[in-house]
């Protein structure tokens, strides 16, 4: 590290330490805090309540499984089928509207005014587009679907144009000097290109909305969030425990799972196979564990 | 019968600084040309400038070939899609010979589905018709991006060192099957080559660029 880097970092870090201190202002409120959290923790939170696991009293379950006529069961089901659901709606209107925003693909005249429509769509948090659309949808599903999809659209659209503009120069010459439209180049040229990372974005998009169906529960727009807010009022913290307990483990599952799948999709080498460790370990202490071979240069051997 | 494809007018070709100047040439149907000249001398952007990627610095380029499906472009770098099949890949050449208003996602009519099929059996790549391009060697990535253009049928084909990393006997292969197809449409070909011999043995105008300039050879 030279001289002027270290002055650049040492002011940096003195100017966040200033900022800090004086955005917390009294210290003094703070005494006692950690006491405060432990008699919280061993008077409300633990142990969770698993009454959340059994069955509701009404209405009567007619399943065999009793678990499926649970809160957290009903819960979960209805928060991955809205993150679903939004997920897939979000991805197909984002997709032409990432083509339109990527630079290598559409004029700029088209390029701006769409990223402006992507970068509104996600400038608005989910909660508050589920707070406008329960206006008008009145509180459930429908609201969420619509406020996790508009969201989508903007988040997705934004990583997907991004993955258009770094595929390579090549096929786009190519098909500009046949005389392809920009149709034909996107859906046959670019969209295949970056499709591992498209795939990557989905995944990962639809694991996000699932943890944040959550949130959007919690202003009344379904799911598990919105069991998870009704205990909240009533201060049964155990069992919101036991709910975000739930939550955390199909999180980790489709995690998983979604890990599973990209590197299915992929090359070998492009992605990491997944490990366990890798789910529950920051990831310098999971590649210690887990040490993957080094990439091979796809970039250059294709040349 | 012969008909001039391309036209040179008072060319300079570069980026900013002009690499090569006052091209004055003509392309004919028939011709293989082949651009000679050491690393970095304007040979790739003569040809992106012929296929207009690049605007000319000075003059006009002028071209005599359909703007749609008229002219077949193997860059450097093959420009193919990786993530997709060998046949998706070369059918994708032959879209260019259907109205731009058939849609993509609209599997290509039977016709151009043979132009294919007969473009990779031409080129002994059938075997690896629904194989990712990614996979292949680069070698058989080459008669992919060849078996593309010919299955494209253009008027004009611009090759950028497409015969590098290929054997002497696919580059038999390959140039008999461009040479052919270039009988069979009228058509010319301009490529870019490194080895002089191998330039001499597959064309039949040499141009070589040397100090800014464009001097032409005849081979024979």
């Amino acid at each position: 590290m030279n001289k002027r880097t270290a002055i650049i970092g040492s002011s940096i870090l003195a100017l966040t330490f200033i900022i800090f201190i004086d955005l917390v202002g009294n210290w003094g409120r703070l005494s006692g805090g950690w006491d405060n959290l432990g008699i919280f923790f061993s008077e409300s939170l633990w142990p969770p309540d698993w009454s959340v696991l059994e069955a509701q009293s009404y209405p009567v379950c007619e399943s065999t499984f009793e678990f499926t006529c649970s809160v957290a069961w009903l819960g979960m089901v209805e928060t991955i089928k809205i993150a679903f659901v939004a997920t897939v709606i979000g991805f197909i209107v984002s997709l032409p509207l990432s083509v339109m925003s990527a630079s290598n693909l559409s004029p700029i005249e088209l390029a701006i005014p769409s990223r402006i429509l992507l970068a509104a769509m996600r400038s608005l948090p989910s909660i508050i587009w589920a707070v406008l659309f329960m206006i008008i949808f009145d509180m459930g599903t429908l609201a969420g679907i619509c406020a996790m999809s508009f969201y989508t659209v903007g988040y997705l659209g934004k990583l997907q144009f991004e993955s258009m503009e770094g595929i390579k120069n090549a096929p786009l010459e190519s098909a500009k000097a046949m005389g392809m439209t920009r149709t034909e180049t996107a859906w046959l040229v670019a969209i295949p290109e970056s499709a591992n990372n498209l795939l990557s974005h989905l995944l990962f998009m639809f694991e996000y909305n699932v943890r944040h169906g959550t949130v959007i529960g919690l202003v009344g727009a379904g799911g598990i969030g919105l069991y998870i807010n009704t205990y909240l009022k009533l201060a049964q913290y155990d069992k919101v425990v036991a709910l975000l307990i739930v939550v955390f483990l199909v999180v980790v599952v489709i995690d998983f799972l979604s890990m599973a799948l990209r590197s299915a999709v992929n090359e070998e080498g492009d992605v990491d196979r997944p490990s366990w460790s890798s789910l529950f370990l920051p990831a310098a202490i999971s590649s210690a564990i887990h040490p993957t071979p080094m990439k091979k240069d796809t970039d250059a051997e294709s040349e | 019968m012969e008909e001039v494809l391309v036209h040179l007018h008072d060319v300079s070709v570069g980026y900013d600084i002009p690499l090569i100047e006052d091209i004055n040439i003509e392309v004919s149907s028939g011709d293989v040309i082949a651009v000679l000249g050491p690393s970095g001398i304007g040979k790739t952007t003569l040809l992106r400038t012929i296929a207009g990627l690049v605007k000319p610095l000075e003059g006009e380029v002028e071209l005599a070939v359909p703007s749609r499906g008229g002219l077949g472009y193997i860059p450097q770098r093959l420009g193919l899609v990786g993530n997709a099949s060998v046949r998706t890949n070369i059918e994708m050449g032959t879209r260019v010979g259907l109205s731009r208003w058939y849609l993509p996602f609209f599997p290509v009519p039977s016709k151009q589905r043979e132009f294919a099929e007969q473009a990779m059996t031409d080129l002994g790549i059938s075997h690896l018709a629904d194989q990712p391009v990614r996979i292949l060697s680069g070698g058989q990535q080459r008669r992919v991006a060849t078996a593309k253009t010919v299955a494209q049928r253009p008027k004009l084909v611009l090759a950028d060192e497409f015969l590098g990393e290929l054997d002497d006997d696919n580059v038999d292969i390959v140039m008999k099957t461009v040479r052919n197809a270039i009988e069979a449409q009228n058509s010319a070909m301009i490529m870019v080559e490194h080895h002089e011999e191998l330039a001499k043995q597959v064309a039949n105008r040499i141009w070589r660029i040397e100090d800014n300039h464009l001097i032409e050879e005849l081979v024979r």
